[in-house]
């Protein structure tokens, strides 16, 4: 029963389609549209460098890391403190049966650590190599950024490593080079006792 | 240990159906092949696989003792020698026949006393036809193609092939015949055996996975323990209210007795009465819930702690591997090292069939390596020396394995070399530094020899690249006894050494003690623990500026653990202060013994790494989850050794902190992120404050009214009690009303920080403006 119906409702529009000028009409109308989304959508591919950042604010200052290096956030509730670790390793965190390092990427770069900050966000950096984690006051969200915007050194910008620098957007987002920060082999604890 | 025989033959046996059933199949599927193949060249390679085939499963047999596998096998091994060298080229007929004698190996596999005199006679022909002058057909074309790798089958096995019999054999033709396809169904269920292959990562990822359920495990039991404790909460509660009750009674008969000239008010008393009432009996249903659900937790905890036990001792099982997957690779290691030397080594194994974890099969990698480099480096002789000590010019190293119980593995690695001369191992130590030559000369020689498994010790009168760097066998023993095992030393001048190694056949769960230190938490591996001790300050002894304890006669160095980490010394605060506590700890032959703040307990830990930016730490293995989902470091006691002698070389300042701790100041600090309160507390801490943390307002109070502070340090906006609110709760009760409070906060506006101001702060600093000198500044002109 059902077969047959649908047999019959599917042949029949295309055949109506074809001699009824109302509906080729709405075909054409249809038809064009799809064309024009299709247009948009292959015209954004070819620009290509849009990329999307997590904006987080860390002692008062807008920073972004791409978000395919971005395993997960979560929230800062509890840390231990590993004794004899550089004091940009603020201690370990446990995702999930996980253990983590966090990091408060202010010290790494050396910047002043000036102002208490709440730190109650850990972004988890993920890459082949690495997995770590960065130290937030606060997530602000997910923002998309065109590369051939930034810019790429600031003289007023104090401290933060050029090196580790992608740019800076118009509005002062620092989006960072995470990619090349966690190849830094400063930034790996492998310490012997002589 | 019969009974131990018997399983240990039974599953060896087990092993080698699995192993010879591959074999088997080699061989029949590469005869089908061969059977097809026309041009001898091409033959060669194919009949070279059948030949190793027959070749390790007659090896094999050996091993289990199935001496007529053995024999068919060698007889096997003859007539495909014969083929390999081109002088036999089978028959169909006769293809079948040595088809008929595979098949029979694997029957006798099954059934060890079967008749096997027809199947031995026909090799035996076919063999016989192979010495008869070449027949035309076989091998003119291609020129013998010799290989050389192959071993040649007459030094294979030293049993000649053995003599058919006879008289038996024509008789028993035609039965054996018939047998064939009854034996060949039962083959077809006994031999495809229930065994597969499954990759390692698989097996890895299960017991991972089964490691894991670890945490559930100590996770349920932590649940118990805390709703024990709910449950003697409760407990003190109705004690109380049983005191109270008849109070409560009396005073409600009182009222009763007023009630005409109370004029209504009595009305509201009976009605508070009631509700309290009421409350009892809510608290005694909350109290029979909690008590059903604690028992039923704890049930829960003990069946999950039994299956997490049982499904990982079985996981285990699952992963270990025999010896041989090690061992295979040290013959090659042996001839290279020794020809390097100019010494003829040769190297036997036994037992390498014995299974043992497959993880510390690959630790123990590079120990084997070491003591047969120390072997061939130290203990064997050249040639030309062992010829003027009467000995054959060429040495050998055995590897003997064995299983002494059931969850123990004996390793023997002897060789017949020169043996180890202790007092050559006195004058390395004394050399070295590691111990004066007086120490050194009140040694016993074998406590002498003792001293090659420490590092920089060496008998080696020159450093060679592979050993005499004194590095090596220190490693061993390292290695040998993180993986819970034991390894000694035999030696006789001239005769030769002896290395026993102990190892346990599975990784045992590893345990832990957990320790406090500086007010965190620290597992201390137990097999590291020797005891824990109490120390009065008074016995502690000052020998070249380093503290020691005696412990059982000897002399034991004495160091903080709390200095060795880097962090602050903290001792425990109440009566006991006067004691310390300490933890004695071994690792290898050095004893130690650090000065804790508290032990808490001992339990089974879960050993995880430190992340992938943590490579390794000094002082520390790694880390652990609690099963309140903490995270605590697992030391290294090694390095905690190492770690000591070098923090120990600064002057300890033992007398002042005892001085100092009564003097400091106290301050609170109310903060609900985790991180500004550290480091809030930090801060403090370094400057000489002592300091106690709540996590907001209510924490706050609590802490306030069980203990006195001298100044507060307090966030304003936090959960359940705001910074304003605390501010105004503590000048509104009398016996903190002139407590110095400090605001610290985020918010800057001119309300807030008149607000604060009106509620009673005693300062306001504003977070991004915050440093902590600033911070400090303000204190000390509070307090």
């Amino acid at each position: 029963m059902i077969k047959r119906k649908l047999k019959t409702e599917s042949g029949a529009p295309n055949t109506d389609a074809a001699q009824d000028p109302a509906a080729r009409k709405r075909t054409d109308i249809l038809k064009s549209r799809a064309e024009e989304l299709a247009v948009e959508l292959a015209g954004q591919e070819d620009t290509g460098n849009v990329i999307e950042v997590l904006e987080f604010v860390l002692a008062s200052e807008h920073y972004g890391i791409e978000t395919n290096l971005i395993g997960e956030v979560y929230p800062m509730r509890e840390y231990t403190p590993v004794p004899g670790t550089p004091d940009f390793v603020m201690g370990l965190i446990n995702i999930r049966g996980r253990i983590v390092s966090v990091n408060d990427i202010r010290r790494f770069f050396d910047l002043p650590v000036k102002g208490l900050s709440d730190l109650n966000r850990v972004i988890v950096v993920q890459t082949a190599r690495m997995e770590l984690g960065i130290l937030a006051d606060r997530i602000v969200g997910v923002r998309t950024v065109q590369t051939d915007t930034l810019q790429t050194s600031l003289p007023t910008l104090t401290g933060i490593r050029a090196e580790y620098l992608r740019g800076i957007a118009p509005d002062g987002l620092v989006v960072l080079d995470v990619e090349k920060m966690v190849m830094d082999t400063r930034l790996i604890v492998n310490d012997e006792v002589e | 240990m019969i009974n131990n025989e018997a399983e240990f033959l039974k599953e060896l046996l087990a092993m080698f159906k699995i192993e010879a059933e591959e074999h088997l199949k080699g061989i029949s599927s590469n005869l089908l092949e061969l059977e097809k193949i026309q041009d001898a060249g091409e033959q060669t390679p194919v009949i070279e696989t059948i030949y190793r085939e027959a070749h390790s499963l007659k090896g094999a047999a050996r091993a289990v003792n199935l001496n007529q596998v053995e024999t068919l096998c060698q007889s096997l091994e003859s007539v495909f020698s014969a083929m390999k060298r081109h002088v036999l080229a089978p028959t169909p007929e006769q293809y079948d026949q040595i088809h008929a004698a595979v098949d029979r190996v694997g029957q006798l596999i099954e059934k060890p006393d079967l008749e096997i005199a027809d199947v031995l006679q026909q090799l035996g022909r076919l063999e016989a036809l192979s010495k008869e002058p070449p027949q035309a057909p076989a091998e003119p074309r291609t020129a013998e193609p010799p290989k050389s790798a192959a071993p040649e089958p007459d030094s294979s096995g030293p049993e000649p092939p053995p003599q058919p019999e006879a008289p038996a054999a024509s008789a028993a033709q035609e039965p054996a015949h018939q047998a064939n396809a009854a034996w060949n169904a039962e083959k077809d269920r006994s031999l495809v055996s229930d065994t597969i292959r499954i990759s390692t990562s698989k097996l890895d990822s299960l017991l991972l996975q089964a490691e894991e359920l670890l945490a559930s495990k100590l996770t349920a039991l932590q649940f118990t323990k805390d709703e024990r404790d709910l449950v003697t909460w409760i407990d003190a509660w109705r004690k109380e209210w049983e005191k109270r009750e008849p109070e409560l009674k009396a005073f409600r008969r009182d009222i009763e007795k007023f009630e005409k000239n109370a004029d209504g008010r009595a009305e509201a008393w009976f009605a508070i009465h009631d509700f309290i009432n009421y409350n009892y009996g809510q608290v005694k249903v909350f109290e029979s819930r909690i008590q059903a659900m604690s028992k039923a937790s704890d049930q829960n905890a003990r069946g999950l702690g039994g299956m997490v036990d049982t499904l990982l001792q079985d996981v285990k099982q699952v992963l270990t591997l025999p010896f041989s997957t090690l061992l295979k690779i040290l013959p090659k290691i042996v001839r290279d090292l020794s020809r390097d030397q100019g010494k003829d080594v040769e190297l036997i194994v036994k037992g390498s069939t014995i299974e043992i974890d497959r993880r510390i099969l690959e630790e123990m990698k590079d120990p084997f390596i070491h003591i047969l480099r120390n072997c061939v480096d130290h203990g064997i002789e050249k040639p030309d020396d062992r010829r003027k000590a009467n000995k054959p010019a060429g040495g050998y190293i055995s590897i003997i394995i064995s299983q002494s119980s059931g969850n123990k593995v004996d390793i023997l690695v002897s060789d017949d070399g020169r043996g180890i001369d202790a007092d050559r191992v006195r004058a390395s130590a004394v050399r070295h530094g590691v111990m004066s030559e007086e120490e050194v000369r009140r040694l016993s020689d074998a406590e002498a020899r003792m001293l090659i498994f420490q590092s920089e010790v060496s008998t080696s009168p020159i450093i060679t690249d592979i050993s005499g760097r004194g590095l090596g066998l220190a490693v061993v023993r390292e290695k040998v006894e993180k993986l819970g095992g034991s390894i000694a030393l035999d030696t006789e001048i001239g005769k030769g050494t002896t290395f026993r190694i102990q190892l346990p056949v599975t990784l045992a769960t590893f345990r832990g003690i957990l320790v406090e230190v500086s007010e965190q938490t620290f597992v201390i591996p137990t097999v590291n623990v020797d005891r824990v001790i109490r120390i009065r300050p008074g016995d502690i002894r000052t020998a070249e500026n380093r503290e020691t304890v005696l412990l059982d006669g000897k002399v034991v160095s004495l160091v903080h653990l709390s200095d060795v980490l880097g962090l602050p010394r903290r001792s425990r605060r109440g009566e006991e202060s006067d004691m310390l506590q300490a933890i004695t700890l071994s690792a290898g032959d050095k004893r130690m013994a650090f000065v804790v703040q508290g032990i808490l307990n001992e339990q089974e830990v879960l050993v995880k790494s430190l992340g992938r930016q943590l490579v390794r730490v000094r002082n520390i293995a790694g880390a652990t989850i609690l099963g309140s989902n903490k995270v605590v470091p697992i030391l290294n006691v090694i390095d905690l050794m190492k770690s000591a002698v070098r923090s120990s070389a600064i002057p300890t300042k033992m007398t002042t902190t005892e001085g100092t701790e009564v003097g400091k100041k106290n301050i609170l600090v109310a903060e609900d992120s985790i991180t500004s309160r550290t480091l809030l507390k930090n801060i403090l801490e370094s400057a000489g404050y002592q300091v106690k943390t709540a996590v907001d307002g209510v924490d706050a109070l609590t802490a306030l009214r069980t203990e006195t502070f001298d100044l507060v340090v307090s966030d304003i906006e936090m959960p359940r009690m705001n910074g304003f609110d605390l501010v105004a709760r503590i000048r509104g009760d009398k016996a903190t009303a002139d407590l110095p409070v400090i605001l610290v906060t985020a918010l800057e506006s001119r309300e807030d920080r008149e607000r604060g101001i009106d509620v009673g702060a005693n300062a306001y600093i504003v977070k991004r403006s915050f440093d902590q000198s600033n911070l400090l500044e303000v204190i000390s002109k509070l307090i």
